[in-house]
């Protein structure tokens, strides 16, 4: 959570100039300043890259959506269909030890939708009609081959657990926009995400970088509201005489100290989220027509809806980064049965996801919200087990909408039987150093000093997708 | 981001850090634009910070001390400044005369430096052009590499320097205070008055035991007028068996100890808290420091007889582990890695893992010696169930199982034959997930296994040996997979089988760490970019060169089926010759008795770490450290029996002028406590703490709202009031309260952790249930005292949470809110609404003051006072 950074004492003067040089964006560096200038205009802002970006929606497709069933479409892998695969193709080594099997056709219907004309399966027709505001990158390549490695790295850009994730790389970089709730929020709609909490981790960044994963029940945050045997006037009068205590102990101590400050701070912030927390997440406020355009009066859609309509509240209150996941717990990994799988998955999907782009126009919120699609890799041409495919992490497809990307384009392109990013392939660091540019951020220029190396949220590679760009 | 030149000055009345925030152009900017104020500045270049590692990285491969191409040489000053055979190159002074910076600029391809390799980042060439312009300066230090004077101070051997001369005697209590005074005397400050002993009395017990003083032990040091009042306590708490608690937390932390496997499933590991006891009662007994790491190394192959030695192996065992990885000789390098990395970081106190793709940016670290330092461990193999016995006891169960077996045979064949449909599928399963090779190895013969399929073959076994913990196909998951008849006679055999459980004897004790495989190690690769399969030259095994560049004397332990090479490693790192061992401990038991080390980046002893604020200071301590036989108690009785030591946390506002950040120890700082500490201190002002010690963890409650993940609270409640250390670790669910508290993430080495103020942290000490019981607890405690007198109440409930007595106006103060509290509980009671109460309240005690006061200790447990040591 962050509101107020504080990590107190750098280890060193040295310590704080890289950091601060590299890293600290406008709002994280106001407020260290703050912190540490007795209390300077947070309007001390560095300039940035001119970013339209202030918030990022994040649909994560958990397990592995099939990108040729539903935004490549492959003629020649109809025709290849239940032959080996031609060894032009190349080898790979699977998860599942799948390679030798023969292909499998896609048995959508296609169709091109919107005046760019962009290719979407029948398995969503409501976010086709929104293809006019999509980016489609359909040359993305990953190096896991595993769920666990994979969701890991499309997160965090590394396959091993201990980076941070994207969405505390951005709340580090540009702070948060809304003192009283958390800059970077998760939500799931089933299991537990595969690799759980390191996937939305701060890794080496300070611990109030990190994302909190909000509640389905009662209250989103844990330990957000006070024991029931304790009322609010007494919870209100418990922290007056804490401040109280807490100012005549920093009396008698060291005058300057931005810890103590800080700490006092932490508790009257805990106490406003404590009502704009539940009011952020209270639902009851939308009228029956927007909770009709998410789909949150259909049993299959409700539980996505539910989280995309939440999405917006947040974004709308100022909160940096949302990561939703859709199908938690690998649930897109159609090993076998993809038909059934994916049917249902699209179908839960589908309205959400479209109904969240309409109102985001409406409110005029898509310019400044970037949201973006995909899952942890695609899926392969060769069946598995007679009517699944495989993971594939060598070409799949993405896409953004809104936040400054390219409204109605295709990036990118796969071989003719969709294994392998063959035009423009966008490597995982491409894809956040992307994301980062809309935001703002110079993914090179997002540093943190870290065992001595200058850790930046690409690792060592990363290249902006101008393409991708408005 | 801007890459404009654009400065920023920070300033308050206390504190003035000036500095170019944003000089975006150098890849080394910020830190070169130290020195400089101001955004018209130019920075100042310095050569060992900016250029030596430009110079290191892309020149000395043909210009430096194997190849001297052109008769050039780059990593001498004499021999850089002669130049090449076409003459001088560097014209301080000129840059855009000297040949230096035309041949790095050159655009034809043919003629341009580096040779054969991209042209260099012109913020490199743009700081090369700046150095020369300023002159070229070139500090004697490092005039000539081959000389000891170039090297960087950490890899200087230990002095063995005499403590200063200072003017206040009479402040010196040992010559550590010597070299702090001499240093706050020649910058104008002085030092703090001493703490109050209440004070000293509650830092010294958190600091060395984590526990506070009771309020009779408070009583016996305030009453204790002898000259050594002090020191008696100090040895009384070094000699407690609380010390090893509280200070193998910080081991821990280094060790990225923890208790599960990590990645997607998570596995638990049952054996690993051995090593967490290891290392408290190594600690406690005030092992050798030489010994201690030693055993981690390669106890082993030293005391292989030695219980202790073994389990101490774990140290090299905590990588966090994939049992789903497919590709298996990627998932060896990066278990290498990820110990070569720890070991570098802990051990040495350098960043080697900088060199894993390329030769260290700026230490003199090359990309052979990282893998050079790999090879030593490059047999290893997970040993996951050691039977913690001797040879004899071994033997003997091995006989009693013998019997057991025998006995038990046919009911067994046959309940292996129901079981085996569903193992053969479980393996196959598994199996055919393996790439070809993989397989091949597994299936092939054990004597046509190279080295290299041994390590294939131990790593794939970890799941498919019966004997690990990790097996995947045990009876009960087998037999859980059966149904119908098969289930019905399964069962019925299993309770035939029950009956022989007396004749079965105990499991013995288990413990995890690693053994080498074999005499013989798989070779070792330098790995081009880092990357698994990209094989460069081989590199036999060495020590970092810069170093110590002899190679090591390597040989197969007598009577063990080992290679000997962590032997030598073991020996090189324990070594009092070893520049950085001592130094890198000293500091770090420095560190946490005082927040920050004399090195303030306790892991990066290398050019881009922190230099130290007391060189000398650092110096002796490490020569005293090896001199007193490697005791840490020894160094940590002298910081404790120090000046410094027992110091105020207060400061005039001259010195708070002249040291905002305390870096030369005019004041005590003062440290928030971990949040185990927070815990521990909390149930013990609560009267509920659990102090027995070791044993396997304890899992105490956690937060409404996020139970299950694997965290299912001890069934014995006691269990749950156990110390913070014995809080079972999982690396996918930390204990929520420690996260929230800046826990590491137990993923990698964490030398020191982060102390972030959040609001997470608030909602967990003001809103969790536990917080609230442990108020409800001690305000039992303090009503118990005397529940007909309020002032005796709330000057217990100071003495239990603060150590000390409350003053007038903070006794009134209380009573003003418990009165407050009462009146607004009362009209809570009235509705019918919860309250929250004392344990065991004494008869006819008003339950809406006890619940006032409930509130009131809360509070207590929430103060700055209560979660800061001192």
């Amino acid at each position: 959570m962050l509101y107020r950074p504080h990590v107190n004492r750098f280890a060193s003067r040295r310590e704080f100039l890289a950091r601060a040089g590299g890293g600290f964006g406008a709002l994280a560096l106001s407020y260290l300043l703050s912190q540490e200038s007795a209390k300077a205009s947070p309007g001390a802002v560095l300039p940035t890259q001119v970013a339209k970006a202030k918030s990022v929606i994040w649909l994560f497709m958990e397990g592995g959506p099939s990108h040729i069933d539903l935004f490549d479409p492959k003629p020649v892998l109809q025709k290849l269909a239940g032959k080996p695969m031609p060894r032009s193709f190349g080898h790979v080594l699977t998860a599942m030890g799948t390679s030798d099997n023969t292909l499998m056709a896609s048995k959508r219907t296609w169709q091109r939708y919107g005046k760019s004309g962009i290719w979407v399966s029948n398995w969503y027709p409501n976010i086709a009609q929104h293809v006019d505001k999509l980016c489609v990158i359909r040359s993305c390549w990953a190096d896991g081959l595993n769920h666990v490695g994979s969701i890991c790295q499309m997160n965090t850009g590394s396959i091993l657990a201990g980076r941070p994730s994207m969405g505390a790389w951005t709340t580090y970089g540009l702070g948060s926009a809304n003192d009283n709730l958390p800059a970077f929020v998760v939500l799931t709609d089933a299991g537990e995400v595969t690799g759980g909490a390191k996937n939305w981790g701060a890794g080496f960044l300070p611990a109030q970088y990190q994302g909190s994963l909000f509640r389905h029940d009662g209250s989103p945050i844990t330990d957000l509201k006070p024991p029931a045997s304790v009322g609010p006037r007494q919870q209100r009068a418990k922290l007056d005489l804490l401040d109280q205590m807490n100012h005549s102990f920093d009396r008698a101590n060291v005058a300057s100290d931005s810890e103590l400050d800080a700490r006092l701070d932490s508790y009257e912030l805990a106490y406003r989220m404590q009502s704009a927390a539940p009011e952020a997440v209270d639902l009851s406020q939308e009228d029956a027509a927007t909770r009709e355009l998410y789909g949150m009066n259909d049993k299959a859609t409700e539980k996505i809806g539910t989280n995309c309509l939440l999405a917006r509240r947040l974004v709308e209150r100022g909160v940096r980064f949302v990561e939703l996941y859709c199908g938690s717990g690998v649930g897109w990994d159609a090993h076998t049965d993809i038909e059934g799988n994916h049917t249902r998955n699209c179908r839960a999907s589908d309205k959400p996801i479209a109904g969240l782009l309409t109102d985001l126009q409406q409110r005029g919120l898509l310019d400044e919200t970037l949201v973006v699609w995909g899952g942890e890799f695609g899926r392969t041409p060769f069946n598995e087990k007679g009517n699944g495919r495989d993971h594939n992490p060598w070409g799949f497809t993405m896409w953004m909408a809104g936040g400054g990307s390219r409204a109605g384009s295709v990036v990118g392109s796969t071989d003719d039987i969709g294994l392998r990013a063959v035009e423009r392939p966008c490597h995982v660091h491409d894809i956040h150093a992307t994301i980062l540019a809309l935001m703002g951020i110079d993914h090179l220029a997002l540093t943190y000093l870290h065992n001595g190396r200058r850790e930046r949220p690409t690792v060592n590679g990363g290249e902006v997708v101008t393409e991708a760009m408005a | 981001m801007s890459r404009s030149r654009s400065g920023l000055v920070i300033s308050t009345g206390l504190l003035a850090i000036a500095c170019c925030i944003m000089w975006g152009q150098l890849a080394f900017g910020a830190p070169t634009a130290e020195a400089q104020a101001g955004p018209s500045a130019t920075p100042r270049v310095d050569f060992e910070r900016d250029i030596q590692p430009i110079f290191r990285s892309s020149c000395y491969q043909c210009h430096g001390p194997d190849r001297q191409k052109a008769k050039l040489r780059l990593d001498s000053r004499p021999l850089a400044m002669q130049g090449g055979k076409d003459g001088k190159i560097i014209l301080p002074g000129d840059a855009d005369q000297s040949e230096l910076i035309r041949r790095l600029t050159e655009t034809d391809e043919n003629m341009r430096m580096p040779q054969d390799r991209e042209a260099l980042p012109a913020e490199q060439i743009a700081l090369i052009r700046a150095w020369i312009e300023q002159g070229a300066t070139w500090p004697d230090r490092l005039a000539n590499v081959n000389a000891k004077l170039s090297k960087h101070w950490s890899f200087m051997p230990v002095g063995h320097p005499t403590p200063p001369a200072v003017s206040d005697k009479s402040w010196v209590r040992n010559p550590i205070d010597q070299f702090v005074l001499a240093k706050l005397e020649s910058g104008g400050l002085t030092p703090a008055p001493p703490a109050s002993r209440e004070a000293l009395i509650r830092r010294v017990y958190l600091d060395v035991i984590g526990i506070q003083p009771t309020p009779a032990q408070i009583d016996a040091f305030l009453n204790d007028s002898s000259p050594n009042a002090y020191e008696k306590v100090v040895d009384e708490l070094l000699a407690s068996p609380h010390y090893g608690e509280r200070w193998a937390r910080h081991w821990l932390d280094l060790a990225r100890y923890a208790e599960s496997e990590g990645f997607k499933s998570d596995e638990t590991r049952p054996y690993a808290w051995r090593y967490r006891d290891y290392v408290i009662k190594s600690l406690s007994n005030d092992k050798p420091y030489d010994r201690f790491i030693k055993e981690q190394i390669a106890g082993d192959e030293l005391w292989p007889t030695d219980q202790d030695a073994r389990i101490a192996t774990g140290f090299i065992r905590h990588y966090p582990d994939e049992s789903n990885a497919r590709n298996l000789l990627q998932r060896r390098q990066e278990i290498l890695n990820d110990i070569t990395d720890t070991v570098g970081a802990v051990l040495t106190g350098l960043t080697v893992e900088c060199a894993r793709c390329h030769n260290h940016k700026y230490d003199d670290i090359s990309q052979a010696d990282y893998y050079k330092l790999q090879a030593f461990f490059a047999n290893i193999r997970a040993e996951d169930a050691m039977p913690l016995v001797s040879k004899q006891q071994l033997a003997e169960y091995n006989a009693k199982l013998a019997i057991w077996k025998e006995k038990t045979k046919d009911i067994r064949e046959a309940m292996a034959k129901l079981e085996d449909p569903p193992r053969k599928a479980i393996i196959k399963e598994y199996v055919d997930k393996y790439p070809p090779e993989i397989r091949a190895v597994l299936a092939s013969a054990p004597e046509r296994r190279s080295p290299m399929d041994w390590q294939m073959y131990w790593k794939a076994s970890l799941y498919l040996s019966p004997d690990s913990p990790q097996y995947l196909a045990p009876s009960s998951t087998c037999a859980a997979r059966l149904k119908g008849d098969a289930k019905t006679k399964w069962e019925e055999l299993n309770k035939q089988l029950k009956q022989y459980a007396d004749l079965k004897p105990t499991d013995p004790p288990r413990g995890m760490g690693i053994i080498d495989g074999s005499a013989t190690a798989p070779p070792t690769f330098l790995l081009r970019r880092g990357v698994y399969d990209s094989f460069g030259p081989e590199v036999q095994p060495g020590f970092l060169s810069a170093i110590d560049d002899r190679a090591p004397k390597i040989e197969p332990p007598a009577g063990l089926n080992s290679t000997g090479r962590r032997t030598a490693l073991a020996n090189w790192l324990a070594s009092p010759d070893n520049p950085l061992t001592a130094r890198v401990m000293v500091n770090r038991i420095w560190q946490h008795h005082f927040g920050e080390g004399i090195v303030r980046t306790p892991s990066d002893f290398g050019v881009q770490g922190d230099p130290p604020t007391h060189p000398k200071l650092l110096d002796w301590l490490a020569s005293e450290f090896v001199r007193g036989g490697w005791s840490m108690k020894h160094i940590h009785r002298l910081i404790l029996t120090s000046a410094t030591y027992q110091q105020a946390c207060v400061a005039t506002p001259s010195d708070l002028r002249l040291d905002p950040e305390d870096r030369m120890l005019a004041r005590y700082p003062r440290n928030r406590l971990e949040g185990e500490i927070i815990r521990d201190e909390s149930l013990e002002s609560a009267g509920l703490l659990n102090l027995k010690m070791g044993g396997p963890s304890v899992f105490p409650e956690i937060p409404a709202g996020v139970e299950g993940h694997g965290w299912k609270p001890s069934s014995d409640e006691a269990q749950r009031d156990r110390r913070s250390i014995y809080v079972f670790v999982r690396r996918n669910v930390r204990y929520p309260m420690f996260e929230t508290f800046d826990m590491p993430d137990t993923v990698q080495t964490c030398a020191r952790r982060y102390n972030t103020t959040t609001p997470a942290q608030a909602l967990t000490l003001m809103n969790d249930r536990m917080t609230l019981q442990w108020a409800q607890s001690l305000a039992g405690r303090a009503i118990e005292t005397n529940p007909a007198n309020v002032e005796s109440q709330i000057d217990a409930a100071y003495r239990l949470a603060l150590c000390r007595h409350p003053s007038q106006s903070e006794t009134k103060t209380i009573e003003q809110f418990l009165n407050h509290e009462q009146e607004l509980i009362d009209q809570r009671e009235k509705a019918g609404d919860p309250i929250s109460l004392p344990p065991n309240l004494p008869a006819g005690f008003a339950p809406a003051r006890a619940a006032a006061m409930v509130d009131f200790c809360h509070v207590l447990l929430n103060s700055n006072e209560f979660v800061y040591g001192s």
